[in-house]
């Protein structure tokens, strides 16, 4: 008699492993073999000096023979390109402060209404009153020359990422390395290549600010309705005729985005172009207080570039928003603006007795000074608790991640010493813990027990470079495939080889720890602004600020407050980097359809059910693209938070640029790039196989 | 008169042949273009010599620079002089542009410059064996932080600047751990946030500096600096190293671009006389950093009280 085969239980199908445990299995056999033999084997911990490859000695001879070759044609460019610039700063310069007031408030107007005309008035007030008119024309010179050379440049980029085949292979990844790439790292290149001056900066921006055009055009371009080709096929177009007279209009509305982000993206990069110097612009003010520590002045600084940057994005945001087909302004109307506009002109004129550019206001003066007392003041009254905040978060947060507990734990540190027995019993107890969790709810949980738990033991710097790197390529595989996977191998293989490894681990750290807390708090302020009106009114602009001041500027009292090290640096990190979080966590809340809950209303869940069951999940591809960001953002600072002493990637970057070694600041600079970039792909991917049918439920 | 006439001859022959040729003025249609760097000293250093330069009948422009970047642009002809360059954080890319000989040094600004070991006055009462640098060995505990223990904490240049506070901890074999400070406006928020909470602080810096004229900073007395300190492990107090001894004292030099004595030889000349104490600089840094006033007014003014001097350098340019 045959026995009835038994069907599979539930807990039968959870203990047979699927085959993706095996490699994690062998992984993990791998990881606790390691430590034992790197006594033996040095080249297990770290990367020995002999293999490495002399890459950055190659780009710097390249460097060295193509630079003679290339100068003729780059100092042309940036002649061409410096005229331009001059004569538009001469124009801003000479006009009457008043008579740029004016235009900026009727194209406010124009472009919204009363609401934001008062906005950028008292924006442009602030600006003149705060004697920095001259530099704040300045830079406005060097952006309003930026944004239209990244713009054609985005244009013309975007057009053949989308009609050629090599462009859409090679477009993407070279918008990645454009958009993640320090600018410090390729700044020694620039200014052989190019010359010093103003138009280095210019260069360095169009760089940075072009990537989101050439997105926003690709993907204007490609979500054109079949038919609408067609018919200008039919009507007898040609190729060119078909472009720019019905592709490129259809796609207006989505180059629009592209042109509001360019605008702020060249903005942002303000600040660094002026560390080459040359211009007299905002940007420099802005470090030479920060220089000085003046943490009032150099706030009062930042402010005209947010407030530049508020008016800027507000206006271009109005425009990209206005419909293209509806006809507002009557003729009427526009000269009934101009009439009016001449009028408060002439009063203008009359009134503009004083001449901001060479004002040194003593109000401003005042308020920098009282800024600065208070900070002091606060400095003295707390200080001692600052440090001991301080002090908890390193010993208790910081160091497990950085050297792990292996040797993190001391009786200075945590009070006691690591014993042997202790030793023994955590990788015990964190075993058996492993082991019920994966035979309770799955392999993968159990898994990332023992991940966690190796990983707090012997910190990411003192991790075996196989181990970790095995395990980023096969989460790469299998959280995203096998492309992810390879590309991860490569990326992580180039840093082991140019010996950046040791670098890249303390940057991995700094990012990691500052993503994991910039994300807490980030979506605990979205959840809350989501929830109240009046939180969100204050929470935006809030954030508004943090992402387009320079954070050059928070350097000062954090440093104060918390001294120089990485504490420091992960603040300022944090800084920077949450604002996304709150963003996409409050849009994805409030994207979630009204009837969805009350139909859950209805049905009786409580708000804290509806909340984690309903609008968390539905919430979660937003909310994962604002983690996304975040991360981001956090490699984006690594270079501004070198500045108050870290020792990973961004300080080789400036240690190249001190040295003028192109080839070495540039390999740390793709480092950095890759890091962001494997990150970026292994999110992306995994969220495309994990949301992929979710998109139609969440709307 | 004969004051002036002495002085003249003394400063060229301490500056050496250059002013004895009788200079021309050369293109002096054409505007030379002196660097603004980022800090007060420089700015007053670049105006007196641009000042003196538009006295003797040039047109000068100030054009303001990156610290490392204007090397690139003296090298190109773009800018034509930075009249304060330290030999203590000078970059690489100076070292690789004057082996090429493209651009000049031209002598030193006259200021004596120093580096060393500082501390805010109150740090005193906390290590009372202080400014002897032997002092600095027990109270290691008294500078501990969360990142150092068991060692002491010394705040140490930018990591770009060198690591001079690293390298005389090894050999003075003092136990402290040095920490870069990343940029100088952190090396001043330290000092500031020390100052604030009268917390202890020890850390490598220079003068003149206009945080030395604001602030009460004491040096630590250290043994002075020869050159066997630096070759000679033997040599000091410790027989297994080098580099136990105060820092060799820093060149403050001004730079021109190479073409420049060629394209305006007169004003060459007087770059080269240029020379300004310390005091006076140091002095011009309070007016303007804790006083308020403007670079210009307050070189202005130093121009009219020390006329003989800098129409000196004139008169021996000629």
């Amino acid at each position: 008699m045959a026995k009835p085969p038994t069907p599979p239980t539930a807990r039968g199908t959870r203990r047979s492993l699927p085959p993706q445990a095996l490699p994690w299995l062998g992984l993990l056999a791998l990881a606790l073999a390691l430590p034992f033999f790197m006594s033996v084997l040095p080249w297990l911990k770290a990367w020995p000096v002999d293999w490495l490859l002399p890459l950055a000695d190659w780009i710097n001879a390249a460097m060295d023979a193509l630079a003679p070759a290339l100068k003729p044609t780059t100092r042309i460019l940036s002649a061409t390109l410096e005229w331009p610039m001059l004569a538009l700063r001469d124009v801003l310069q000479w006009l009457p402060w008043p008579v740029l007031v004016l235009a900026v408030l009727l194209l406010a107007f124009h472009a919204s209404g009363p609401k934001l005309a008062v906005i950028c008035l008292l924006a442009l007030l602030y600006i003149a009153l705060s004697g920095y008119w001259r530099q704040a024309m300045n830079t406005l010179a060097l952006v309003g020359i930026a944004v239209p050379l990244s713009l054609l440049l985005g244009l013309l980029i975007g057009i053949a990422a989308q009609r050629t085949k090599i462009g859409a292979r090679l477009v993407p990844p070279a918008l990645d390395v454009m958009q993640t790439m320090p600018t410090f790292a390729y700044l020694i290149p620039l200014l052989v290549l190019f010359g010093f001056g103003p138009v280095v900066g210019l260069i360095a921006s169009a760089i940075y600010a072009c990537p989101p055009m050439v997105r926003n055009v690709h993907l204007g371009l490609s979500r054109i309705p079949g038919e609408i080709k067609e018919a200008a096929t039919f009507a007898g177009s040609s190729a060119w005729q078909k472009l720019f007279w019905v592709e490129l209009p259809a796609a207006m509305t989505q180059i629009k985005v592209g042109i509001n982000q360019t605008i702020m993206a060249a903005l942002s990069m303000v600040i660094i172009a002026s560390v080459i110097g040359g211009f007299d612009d905002i940007g420099w003010e802005v470090l030479s207080t920060m220089r000085k520590a003046r943490f009032g002045e150099s706030l009062l600084a930042g402010f005209v570039i947010v407030l530049l940057a508020v008016v800027i994005d507000r206006i271009s945001a109005a425009y990209a928003s206005k419909d293209s087909t509806q006809r507002t302004p009557l003729l009427a109307g526009r000269i009934g603006y101009c009439g009016g506009g001449l009028l408060l002109l002439c009063a203008a004129f009359k009134l503009s007795g004083f001449d901001p550019s060479i004002t040194d206001p003593a109000w401003a003066k005042a308020v920098a000074t009282w800024l600065d007392t208070r900070l002091e003041g606060i400095v003295v009254a707390y200080g001692n608790a600052l440090t001991a905040i301080k002090n908890t978060l390193f010993y208790y947060y910081l160091l497990p991640l950085r050297i792990g507990f292996s040797q993190a734990i001391l009786p200075f540190t945590w009070g006691f010493d690591f014993t042997q027995l202790m030793r023994w019993s955590y990788a015990i107890a964190c075993g058996v813990l492993a082991l019920g969790l994966s035979w309770r709810s799955g392999w993968r949980k159990g898994l990332l027990l023992a991940a966690l738990a190796y990983l707090l033991y012997f910190g990411l710097t003192g991790m075996p470079w196989l181990v970790f790197g095995t395990a980023i390529i096969l989460l790469a595989w299998q959280a995203g495939n096998l492309a992810t996977a390879v590309f991860t191998g490569l990326a992580l293989t180039f840093i082991l080889v140019t010996g950046m490894w040791e670098r890249a681990m303390l940057s991995i750290y700094l990012c990691g720890a500052a993503v994991i807390l910039s994300f807490l708090l980030g979506s605990a302020l979205g959840v809350w602004a989501a929830t109240r009106e009046r939180a969100s009114a204050v929470i935006r602009p809030i954030a508004d600020t943090f992402q387009t001041i320079p954070l050059f500027v928070f350097l000062i009292p954090v440093l104060m407050f918390f001294q120089i090290g990485e504490f420091t640096a992960l603040l300022a990190i944090i800084a920077y980097a949450f604002v996304p979080a709150v963003r996409y966590t409050e849009n994805g809340l409030r994207q979630v359809s009204p009837e969805l809950l009350e139909v859950a209303t209805e049905q009786g869940a409580t708000p804290w059910q509806i909340f984690w069951q309903i609008k968390v999940p539905l919430a979660l591809p937003t909310i994962m693209v604002g983690l996304n960001q975040t991360v981001m953002y956090a490699f984006a600072m690594l270079v501004i938070a070198a500045l108050v002493g870290t020792t990973g990637l961004g300080q080789q970057v400036y240690l190249s640029l001190s040295a003028a070694d192109t080839g070495a600041g540039l390999i740390a600079g793709l480092s950095m790039a890759l890091l962001a970039m494997v990150t970026d792909r292994i999110m992306q991917t995994w969220a495309r196989k994990r949301f992929a049918g979710m998109a139609s439920t969440a709307h | 008169m004969l004051k002036q006439a002495i002085t003249a001859t003394l400063l060229s022959l301490s500056m050496g042949l250059s002013a004895v040729s009788a200079a021309e003025m050369g293109a002096k249609d054409e505007t030379i273009k002196l660097t603004i760097n980022e800090w007060t000293g420089q700015h007053i250093s670049a105006h007196i010599a641009g000042e003196v330069l538009k006295k003797a009948g040039y047109d000068v422009e100030y054009v303001t620079a990156g610290y490392d970047a204007q090397f690139t642009a003296m090298a190109d002809g773009e800018l034509h002089g930075a009249m304060e360059v330290w030999s203590s954080n000078a970059p690489d890319l100076w070292k690789k542009m004057d082996e090429a000989g493209k651009i000049k040094d031209i002598g030193e600004t006259g200021f004596e410059a120093r580096e060393g070991f500082v501390y805010p006055l109150h740090v005193k009462a906390l290590c009372p064996g202080l400014p002897a640098w032997e002092a600095l060995k027990d109270c290691a505990a008294k500078f501990a932080t969360a990142e150092t223990i068991p060692q002491g904490r010394l705040i140490d240049y930018p990591a770009d600047w060198g690591t001079p506070g690293a390298d005389r901890m090894k050999g003075l074999d003092l136990p402290y751990k040095a920490i870069p400070a990343g940029s100088e406006g952190a090396l001043i928020s330290e000092l500031k946030s020390s100052i604030a909470k009268k917390s202890p602080l020890f850390m490598v810096f220079w003068q003149p500096h206009w945080a030395l004229a604001e602030y009460d900073v004491e040096w630590v007395d250290m043994p002075k600096a020869e050159d066997a300190c630096f070759n000679d492990k033997s040599w000091g107090s410790n027989p297994n190293e080098v580099n136990d001894c105060d820092f060799a004292p820093a060149r403050v030099f001004k730079v021109v671009w190479s073409g420049f004595e060629e394209k305006w030889p007169m004003a060459h000349a007087i770059l080269e006389n240029f020379s300004v104490g310390t005091q006076d600089q140091q002095n011009m840094m309070a007016a303007i950093d804790q006083g308020g006033g403007k670079v210009e007014a307050e070189v202005a003014k130093w121009l009219d009280d020390n006329k003989e001097t800098w129409e000196g350098w004139i008169a021996a340019a000629k």
